[in-house]
């Protein structure tokens, strides 16, 4: 019984298995349903001059993509995008080689960002904000892969800190996440700053981060950031922003709100009305301060245009740096670390990587920039 | 053992026929080329379309349900460019920003397009262009919805307008092509423009059109529907109608729907149901009134002009440059007359309720120096039809009108004869009847509505 039980379901598998594979031999895989796209730039085109010279410095050199005319469907749609101005995006795409591929092509060697650099550039007119905390995303680096540029259309190529701001830091910001998801950085570095990240709300902080060892209040979120912040800083800081940078990391800063308070705004001066040290310490922000220095050296501080009630000038004091932090030296651990991280991993010198970026930063002319794409022909 | 047979052999003719169905190749196809094909097939028969006959067109456009729409040509190029023109307020606010105010100006741009593969064939304007995108950028909207910048203005940033700057394109029929805005779903319509027209003189008609329809001396205005039934029409000027029928409490019943005035008339965002008639879309007519296209029937008007011209609202000024036969004739002879008695000029002629008489009331303003005397006559209004009025007057006149009388008889002259003739009533416009036309044979005046009381 137990025979005949098992060869039914012997025969029954055979036959099933035999008519379940003749019924798909017959199904042949025909041409492509989807139809040739050519892809031959039509000289006629709006846009040819910058889609050749795109093509040229960009698809064909290092497998990357340019998107200037917005597919929204590469963006997150919870957002209220924008497209970029076309004439600004001839802009970037003239700077975003001359300060960031050309340069690691020089100090890195040409292979370098064919190898790791992204594969989609995506430049946004407008920023992504969040309506409900009013944050604005200006920068995205995702999956090593592609790096979102936002604020195309405010822009201003003559303003250069804005410019050094929303793209050139937005740049080496996004590209080093890209780097430190292929090769992780030490993690010694997490530990400078241990419980001292807020990914809550970095937005609400202001210069008193330095003082806590961060570059900026986004680097004061969470390790990763701080990582990109810190590298992109000092390779985009002049030295001018980063010795102030260093400057404000050395104040000590304090608000006469509470430290709950998310609204508080952190002073690193203060003075004394009618300089009266018995009453109550007021403080002052740093652009109300004159610092005048005598003949013989001495550093005198004051509260710009105001006196006492005796016509003297009012003396403004330091904050004293309570915090226990140095952070200027919190700031430099880090820039070490990073110094060393693209030395091992990446056998780059960051340094000679900033002096190029300065270099160039320096010395550009947008409008001879520009020539690269209007003179093809 | 017979059972497993039997199972055996029912489960072999089952699997057999459902091996065989499968086989079968003999499916009806619904369409002759596969989905990609097609697709690729629509998205160059749109490019074809909006390229053609000189590729000018004009965009009814809507950014949301709560402000109006606003009129945009675009003409498309096949070399992937296209020129957006627009005129309305927020262009102005664009291009004067410490100039913030509610003047419509003109914009034209270049930018980008593309028809593009999405979930259908998408037309996307897919670089900025800033008198077009600025319905679609995320920044707050300067002065909020009405633009002014004392409004209670709210904080839009994260969404702005909210409006859409790709568009599904859903069907082309009659040189009309329909739209569904692909983020927020705004049915909207593109429809073909000739070649040849101007974009700054085709705008610029579209806002004398908006500026002739509503009129904020004339508040309320009708939607007559093919039953007779009436439902009022407010705040036309603002292009967000408040909507209610008439005789039901205003407060609880009114709606709000926003308009888009395009130059051929007007058009509602969607289509509106009122008293069972689906309505959307009116053309204007040659006698100012808006006509509903979609029944023929339903037609938008003020009151009748007899009603408009014997209503205690509104003071109206005589316009003395149209005049004809005994009007004109009697006007000269005032100038003259009052020239004649102290040295006076005319200032002007006013028609208005008189509060203290309560009738209405026909004053002559004469200027002399710094005085102005104001011989005024009563006029009772009486509404004869829709578009007939005949006044009735009192002959005795203020005191002023009595000291006038000797030395300048025209006054009363021009006074009685209002009194005896039998006005027909023509008017600008049926919708904002702000210049009316009185006429009797050969005589006829001019009177225009000054303000409102």
């Amino acid at each position: 019984m137990k025979k005949i039980k098992y060869f039914i379901s012997a025969l029954l598998l055979v036959a099933v298995t035999a008519m379940t594979f003749s019924s798909c031999s017959e199904d042949k895989l025909g041409p492509t349903i989807f139809p040739d796209v050519d892809e031959t730039l039509d000289p006629n085109s709006y846009t040819y001059k910058l889609d050749k010279f795109l093509k040229v410095n960009y698809l064909d050199k290092y497998n990357l993509t340019f998107l200037y005319k917005m597919p929204d469907i590469s963006t997150n749609m919870n957002y209220n995008l924008v497209p970029a101005e076309y004439n600004n995006a001839i802009d970037l795409a003239v700077l975003c080689k001359h300060l960031w591929f050309d340069v690691y092509d020089k100090v890195a060697g040409e292979d370098f960002l064919k190898t790791y650099g992204p594969r989609i550039i995506l430049l946004i007119g407008s920023p992504a904000i969040n309506p409900n905390s009013g944050s604005e995303i200006v920068g995205l680096a995702e999956g090593g892969i592609k790096i979102s540029l936002f604020k195309v259309n405010s822009m201003n190529i003559s303003d250069f800190e804005q410019m050094n701001e929303l793209y050139f830091h937005t740049m080496h910001h996004e590209f080093s996440h890209i780097l430190h998801q292929t090769k992780t950085y030490p993690t010694e570095f997490n530990t400078i700053s241990v419980g001292r990240y807020d990914a809550n709300n970095w937005q609400y902080r202001g210069n008193e981060v330095t003082s806590l060892g961060f570059v900026t209040p986004y680097g004061s979120s969470e390790y990763r950031e701080d990582f990109a912040e810190t590298i992109a800083c000092f390779i985009v800081y002049t030295d001018t922003q980063w010795n102030r940078l260093m400057e404000l990391a050395r104040r000590g800063y304090a608000t006469s709100a509470s430290d709950d308070d998310l609204d508080a705004v952190y002073y690193s001066y203060y003075y004394y009305p009618d300089n009266d040290a018995e009453q109550d310490l007021v403080y002052v922000d740093e652009r109300f301060v004159v610092v005048v220095t005598d003949e013989d050296g001495t550093v005198h501080k004051y509260w710009r245009n105001n006196r006492d009630k005796d016509g003297n000038r009012i003396v403004v004091y330091d904050v004293i740096d309570k915090d226990g932090i140095n952070g200027e030296e919190a700031i430099l651990q880090k820039v070490q670390i990073a110094r060393q991280w693209f030395r091992d991993a990446w056998n780059i010198d960051l340094d000679s990587l900033r002096s190029e970026v300065q270099t160039r930063q320096a010395t550009y002319d947008i409008n001879q920039l520009r020539l690269m794409v209007s003179d093809i022909q | 053992m017979k059972k497993y047979f039997n199972i055996a052999a029912l489960a072999l003719v089952a699997f057999t026929a459902l091996s065989l169905g499968s086989c079968t190749n003999e499916i009806d196809e619904i369409f002759d080329e596969d989905a990609v094909a097609r697709l690729a097939k629509a998205q160059a028969e749109y490019v074809d379309i909006l390229t053609s006959n000189g590729g000018k067109w004009q965009l009814e456009y809507f950014a949301n349900s709560d402000e109006p729409g606003y009129v945009y040509l675009m003409t498309f190029s096949t070399d992937g460019s296209v020129v957006v023109s627009g005129m309305n307020k927020w262009i102005n606010i664009i291009d004067n920003p410490s100039a913030m105010g509610s003047a419509p100006a003109f914009g034209t741009a270049t930018s980008l397009w593309d028809v593009i593969v999405d979930n259908g064939p998408v037309l996307t304007f897919n670089s900025y262009n800033k008198y077009f995108h600025l319905f679609a950028d995320p920044y707050d909207v300067p002065g909020g919805s009405t633009g002014q910048v004392d409004s209670e203005d709210e904080n839009e940033s994260g969404y702005g307008h909210s409006g859409d700057y790709e568009f599904c394109i859903m069907k082309y029929s009659g040189d009309t092509l329909y739209l569904s805005g692909k983020k927020r779903g705004l049915n909207m319509i593109m429809t073909r423009v000739a070649s040849t027209v101007d974009d700054r003189v085709y705008m610029n008609e579209v806002t004398a059109m908006a500026d002739s329809f509503f009129h904020a001396k004339i508040p309320q205005v009708y939607i007559n529907l093919p039953n007779d039934v009436r439902w009022i029409v407010k705040n036309g000027a603002t292009s967000i109608l408040k909507i209610f029928r008439e005789g039901a409490d205003e407060i609880s019943t009114a709606e709000n729907y926003n308009v888009i005035i395009t130059h051929d008339g007007l058009s509602f965002m969607s289509p509106i149901t009122l008293d069972g008639y689906t309505i959307q879309n009116f053309t204007r007519q040659a006698d100012g009134s808006l006509l509903c296209r979609d029944d023929n029937q339903t037609t938008m008007t003020a009151d009748d002009l007899s009603d408009i011209m014997a209503s205690p609202r509104f003071v109206w000024k005589l316009s003395q440059g149209d005049l004809g036969g005994v009007y004109a004739q009697l006007l000269t002879q005032i100038v003259n007359e009052i020239k004649a008695y102290n040295s006076s000029t005319l200032q002007d002629v006013v028609l208005a309720y008189n509060t203290t008489a309560q009738s209405m009331a026909i004053t002559f303003n004469v200027k002399r120096r710094t005085v102005t005397y104001k011989p005024t006559y009563y006029l009772t209004p009486n509404v004869i039809d829709e578009t007939h009025i005949k006044f009735t007057l009192n002959p005795e006149g203020d005191s002023w009108a009595k000291s006038f009388e000797a030395q300048c008889p025209s006054i009363k002259e021009f006074a009685t004869n209002m009194g005896s003739m039998t006005f027909e009533l023509s008017a600008n416009s049926l919708l904002a009847p702000v210049v009316m036309k009185l006429t009797d044979g050969s005589n006829f005046m001019v009177w225009k509505i000054s303000e409102m009381i």
